[in-house]
């Protein structure tokens, strides 16, 4: 099927694209990679009257290091994070889980901006910025504010982003000392989107006892999340298989779960605890 | 070299057995294949289908009358107007265009729109007010022979049964009497769907001529056409069918379908071109795809694995309509005797009624599923015996040159090199662990399985009933050296248009691209019945090899003539006819086309095929035989992760008895195809619908719809068993559907050599594996599948003694019992 009729504008700033929300905010929809947006006008699941390309905007796609964080721009596409050799030395987790996005023409084409503000509850990139205590930076009328990514991914498809708000830029933390990270994930065979995915990341101390523990879930609820229960059993212990085992017993504690045709909640359930502690000890291996 | 290899002259073959281009490959690797949805004619119209949202209710009202009156659309039409029923086999006219006063699937027609553009017909299809009064919907195999009221059709055996099949052939009694071991066995196989890339799409034109053409994307031209003549009223001489190359096929596009009709009958309305494309979701809608069946098989066996007697029950879940329906249930039934020696065979199978959208013919058609249920239950049979299964499938082979239990007549039969090959391809005997799973070969996790199966080489009756060949193959030789070939085939992607120029190339000594192929134009060539039930190279092969020997007589009597040459002493090569002993003396085929043209007139001749006569004589005996039965075996390696259900296969070895291979290319092309399409059979899709009273479809979308990618495709290793058939054109047997066969079942036995459960449940979901492996951890039985089968109450079954028994394929004069 092709989309209903719509107005397209591609602004050359980002001031000019929050001036046109501003002005059409309850009929336009912001346009970044379009892999999630398109797909849906094609089904008219989406109806927006106009469109508002951001791609023409300069300065949005970049990764930088700065003031103890790893700042990178909306538009950057999935495959400037997967094949970014710096990022596999200092940030492994975000080359390892833009590898597990759909296929290469997808990589190519989607950015980890549009994927973040869609939340889609089986997107990867979720996970992995709740996993390595990112933040949002989003840019208003009134300027801009950041979100943490624990409180940025609000329900299916909604975040604490205002109608009239862009989101610039995505900041994490540069981890110090002994670090392990990994992305775990159970794909869809028809959409290649996680029917569960486990993003871990671990900072070790001296005989491998966990010092702090990170660990964000896509796939399994309405929207990511991150896994306390699992940071608690980890946090202060030494890592093993035990413990590992014991610890992603946690994996869905106080969570509704999806169920659907190609897993119920239960197998859910058990896929999110398996690949949880699959997840934990890749990255224990990788800290090694 | 064998025989086989060289022509009638001795000569060795130059293009079959030659992994040849294809003809049309070029246009099609560069996008210039014109597809039904790429034409476009001046003053075009588009049509847009308003199809049910209700899986079964009446039609109480229709209000067009805002949709009318949209600037752009030019006619809107409704049931009334096409009131004339059809359906693809001439016992199930069951189908209306546009539904007149029912609804029996989500999906069903109930107006179609003519519009300047697609947007606009699209507009005004929403504008159209239907009131529906909601029946009561029947959604299971169960509920189908259960429920009476309301009925979906008012025909078939009873209340929402369809179709029964009962026959019986030999003394059952006696064979289960002499098994050494009976053993039962319950699976059930899901439906899936087709999923051709190109989505259904026709064009219609009525001239100022009162001439019709329909450009459509079909697989049965010739059955459209008639189709078309019925409903529509008007003379088949007036109407002209082009189907155009199709983007996939595989079955789902071989029964006359309603936007066909209703783009025909709008552009009668409005005179002007008109053009349906369907959605995705609407092709998820016309389906016709594989039928959902439920099975139990019972077998007995002798201690060397030799099969005494076997009882078949199926149940198939129809869906909507008729379409294919019966002959499906036959065939659910007919392939199992001829693979291995089956001395004594009983099968009963039932089609029901749903308010699904309808099953029909897909890739394999009614044969994967019971060939997935023998060959699992095949596999048990062997461990109980502590057989290995290789050895038990070779040694009680049906012999070739034989006519089975149910009056099939085998011809050529290279099963057991098949095995051998993948026996010996996969190092089978040094990664399957045995039946003792404590001394493992692989590690837990790894596991091997084998299967068979086989498939026809067409089918032996035409879909109605006459007297005329199946196939006709018209040539054109022009005194240029141009070689026109027509017939009424279809390419699908399969290659047929190829195989024909490869066949009139071999026959006439010139280049397969020197020869022009015009194919499936019900004004232009001789009528072929379709691109179904994998018959077109053997019948359009052999037609075409007919009409070729016919013309390449007269080229040699003329030739012989001029030459002062003896005419059998005549040889065509390398676009010459020269003297064998002499090759300096000769001429070129273009010159040898003058002399002929000269000597006899215009140079065209005809051939056509007609399959033999069946054995069986029975009511039943239509569905089965064929001229030739094709062979694969494979063996496939898979991982299963035990701690979550996941199935990843690995490798799969294939081999598959061609009889001979017209190109070799293709022929692997096919066989790894089918492969692939059999592993989204075995481990991903489904037709799911959602789990109340409305059968909504639960992800009509490629989005959701689970299919093999590339990234999920395993290797494959495919082995061509060449033993060639007499009834093929060169020996050539089928190779389009055979090879999916034997996939669901080898991955099946695989998992169970793996992680040792049995998954009785085609698609083999990782739930369905974990499920099985609790079980088994708990100490229960460690399989997944269907424990039971509904009570049907059959009609006496129809008996006939088998040929050992001294049968004659007639049905049993009925003893009269005395009181």
């Amino acid at each position: 099927m092709i989309p209903t009729q719509f107005d397209y504008i591609a602004p050359a700033t980002l001031d000019e694209a929050i001036q046109l929300l501003a002005d059409n905010a309850y009929d336009a929809k912001l346009l970044a990679g379009g892999h999630s947006l398109i797909p849906a006008m094609k089904l008219r699941l989406a109806q927006p009257a106009m469109l508002i390309d951001i791609g023409r905007i300069k300065d949005l796609a970049y990764i930088r290091e700065e003031g103890g964080q790893i700042l990178i721009g909306a538009m950057t596409t999935h495959y400037q994070l997967e094949s970014s050799e710096r990022l596999k030395e200092i940030c492994p987790l975000l080359p390892e889980t833009a590898g597990h996005i759909g296929d290469a023409q997808v990589r190519n084409k989607g950015t980890i901006g549009g994927s973040l503000a869609h939340s889609d509850p089986a997107a990867d990139w979720p996970a992995t910025v709740i996993a390595l205590n990112g933040e949002i930076v989003a840019t208003g009328k009134n300027g801009e504010r950041t979100i943490k990514a624990d409180d940025f991914f609000v329900d299916m498809l909604t975040t604490a982003l205002e109608p009239v708000e862009i989101l610039r830029e995505i900041r994490v933390p540069l981890v110090q000392g002994r670090a392990g990270q990994a992305y775990t994930k159970v794909p869809h065979p028809a959409s290649g989107f996680a029917v569960v995915g486990v993003a871990v990341n671990l900072s070790l101390g001296a005989d491998d006892v966990c010092q702090s523990a990170s660990v964000g879930i896509t796939g399994a609820a309405v929207k990511a999340y991150r896994a306390r229960g699992v940071e608690n059993a980890l946090n202060g212990n030494r890592i093993d298989e035990a413990l590992a085992q014991t610890a992603s017993a946690h994996a869905a504690d106080g969570v509704d779960l999806n169920g659907d045709l190609y897993a119920s909640a239960d197998y859910r359930r058990h896929l999110v605890e398996v690949y949880t502690r699959r997840a934990i000890l890749k990255a224990f291996a990788q800290a090694k | 070299m064998s025989k086989n290899e060289k022509d009638k002259n001795e000569q060795p073959l130059k293009v079959v057995g030659k992994p040849f281009r294809k003809v049309d490959a070029r246009a099609k690797c560069t996008g210039q294949t014109k597809f039904a949805d790429d034409i476009a004619l001046p003053r075009m119209l588009y049509c847009k289908i308003l199809r049910s949202p209700e899986p079964h209710a009446l039609i109480k009202t229709i209000d067009v009358s805002r949709a009318l009156k949209l600037p752009g659309v030019h006619a809107i039409i409704t049931g009334r107007d096409l009131p004339i029923p059809y359906g693809i086999l001439p016992v199930s006219q069951d189908e209306h265009a546009i539904c007149i006063d029912k609804v029996r699937f989500i999906g069903d027609p109930v107006a179609a729109v003519a519009a300047v553009d697609e947007d606009t017909a699209f507009d005004a299809m929403n504008l159209i007010e239907v009131e529906y009064e909601k029946l009561q919907t029947v959604t299971s195999i169960e509920e189908g022979l259960m429920v009476d009221e309301p009925r979906i059709h008012d025909y078939g055996e009873r209340g929402n049964i369809h179709k029964l099949v009962s026959l019986e052939f030999g003394d059952m009694d006696e064979g289960f009497a002499e098994a050494d071991l009976i053993r039962e066995d319950i699976l059930f196989y899901e439906g899936n769907t087709h999923l051709p890339m190109e989505q259904h799409a026709a064009l219609a034109y009525f001239d100022t001529d009162n001439k019709l053409t329909l450009w459509s994307s079909t697989q049965t031209p010739h059955y459209v056409h008639r189709a078309l003549t019925k409903t529509l009223e008007i003379p088949a001489a007036h109407i002209r069918v082009i189907a155009t190359p199709n983007g996939g096929g595989f079955g789902g596009k071989s029964d006359p379908f309603n936007h066909e009709i209703i783009v025909s009958k709008l552009s009668m309305i409005t005179g002007r071109p008109v053009k349906a494309t369907l959605t995705r979701e609407e092709v998820f809608y016309c389906h016709r795809g594989r039928h959902p069946v439920l099975m139990k098989v019972r077998t007995g066996v002798k201690r060397d694995g030799a099969i005494t007697a076997m009882d078949f029950q199926s149940f198939l879940d129809g869906g909507a309509y008729g379409s294919y329906g019966v002959a499906s249930t036959f065939y659910t039934g007919a392939l199992q005797t001829v693979t291995y020696e089956v001395p004594r065979y009983k099968f009963r199978g039932a089609r029901v009624f749903t308010n699904k959208p309808p099953c029909g013919p897909k890739r394999g058609h009614g044969t994967p599923q019971p060939r997935y249920a023998l060959e699992v239950h095949l596999d048990k049979i062997a461990e109980e015996l502590k057989l290995d299964p290789a050895e038990i499938r070779l040694n009680h082979l049906v012999k070739p040159f034989s006519v089975t239990a149910n009056y099939l007549r085998i011809g050529s039969m290279g099963l057991g090199r098949c095995i051998e090959k993948v026996v010996e391809g996969s190092d089978w005997k040094d990664k399957f662990s045995g039946w003792d799973k404590e001394n493992r070969k692989l590690p837990f996790g790894k596991g091997v399985g084998l299967a068979c199966s086989s498939y026809i080489c067409g089918a032996g009756l035409p879909i109605y009933w006459n007297n005329m060949p199946h196939s006709g193959v018209q040539l054109r030789l022009d005194r240029q050296g141009g070689v026109c070939v027509q017939c009424g085939s279809i390419d699908i992607g399969q290659g047929s248009d190829s195989v024909l120029a490869y066949i009139v190339a071999e026959v006439l000594g010139i280049d397969p691209f020197d020869i022009r192929v015009l194919t499936a134009d019900t004004d232009l060539t001789p009528v072929d019945l379709g691109s179904y039930s994998s018959r077109v190279t053997l019948m359009t092969g052999n037609a075409a090899l007919q009409a070729a020997e016919r013309a390449r007589e007269l080229l040699t009597i003329a030739v012989a003539e001029k030459l002062s040459v003896p005419a059998e002493n005549l040889s065509f090569a390398e676009r010459r006819v020269f003297d064998v002993e002499n090759p300096e003396v000769g001429l070129s085929f273009a010159e040898a086309v003058v002399l002929a043209e000269s000597k006899f007139g215009t140079i065209g001749t005809v051939g056509s095929y007609t399959p033999p006569r069946s054995p069986g004589h029975f009511k039943g005996a239509g569905v089965g035989p064929s001229p030739a039965y094709s062979y694969s075996a494979a063996v496939a390696e898979v991982d299963v992760d035990p701690m979550t259900g996941i199935v990843t296969v690995e490798r799969v070895w294939i081999a598959h008895d061609i009889g001979r291979s017209i190109n070799p290319m293709l022929v692997m092309g096919q066989v790894e195809g089918s492969v692939y399409m059999g592993l989204g059979e075995a481990l991903m899709e489904e037709m799911a619908y959602r789990a109340n009273r409305n059968v909504v479809h639960k992800f009509p979308s490629l989005l959701e719809y689970k299919s093999p990618t590339t990234l999920e495709m395993c290797d494959v290793k495919t082995y061509l068993i060449e033993d060639a058939d007499p009834n093929g054109p060169f020996g050539a047997k089928e190779v389009g559907q055979g090879p999916l066969l034997p996939v669901p079942p080898t991955v099946a036995n695989a998992v169970y050599d793996a992680v040792g459960v049995r998954i009785d449940e085609v698609p083999i979901t990782p739930e369905k594996v974990l499920y099985a492996l609790r079980e088994k951890s708990k100490g229960r039985e460690g399989r997944f599948g269907p424990k039971s089968i509904p009570e049907v109450d059959w009609p006496q079954p129809l008996k006939v003694l088998t040929p050992e028994e001294g049968g004659d394929g007639r049905e049993m004069p009925h003893v009269a019992v005395h009181s």
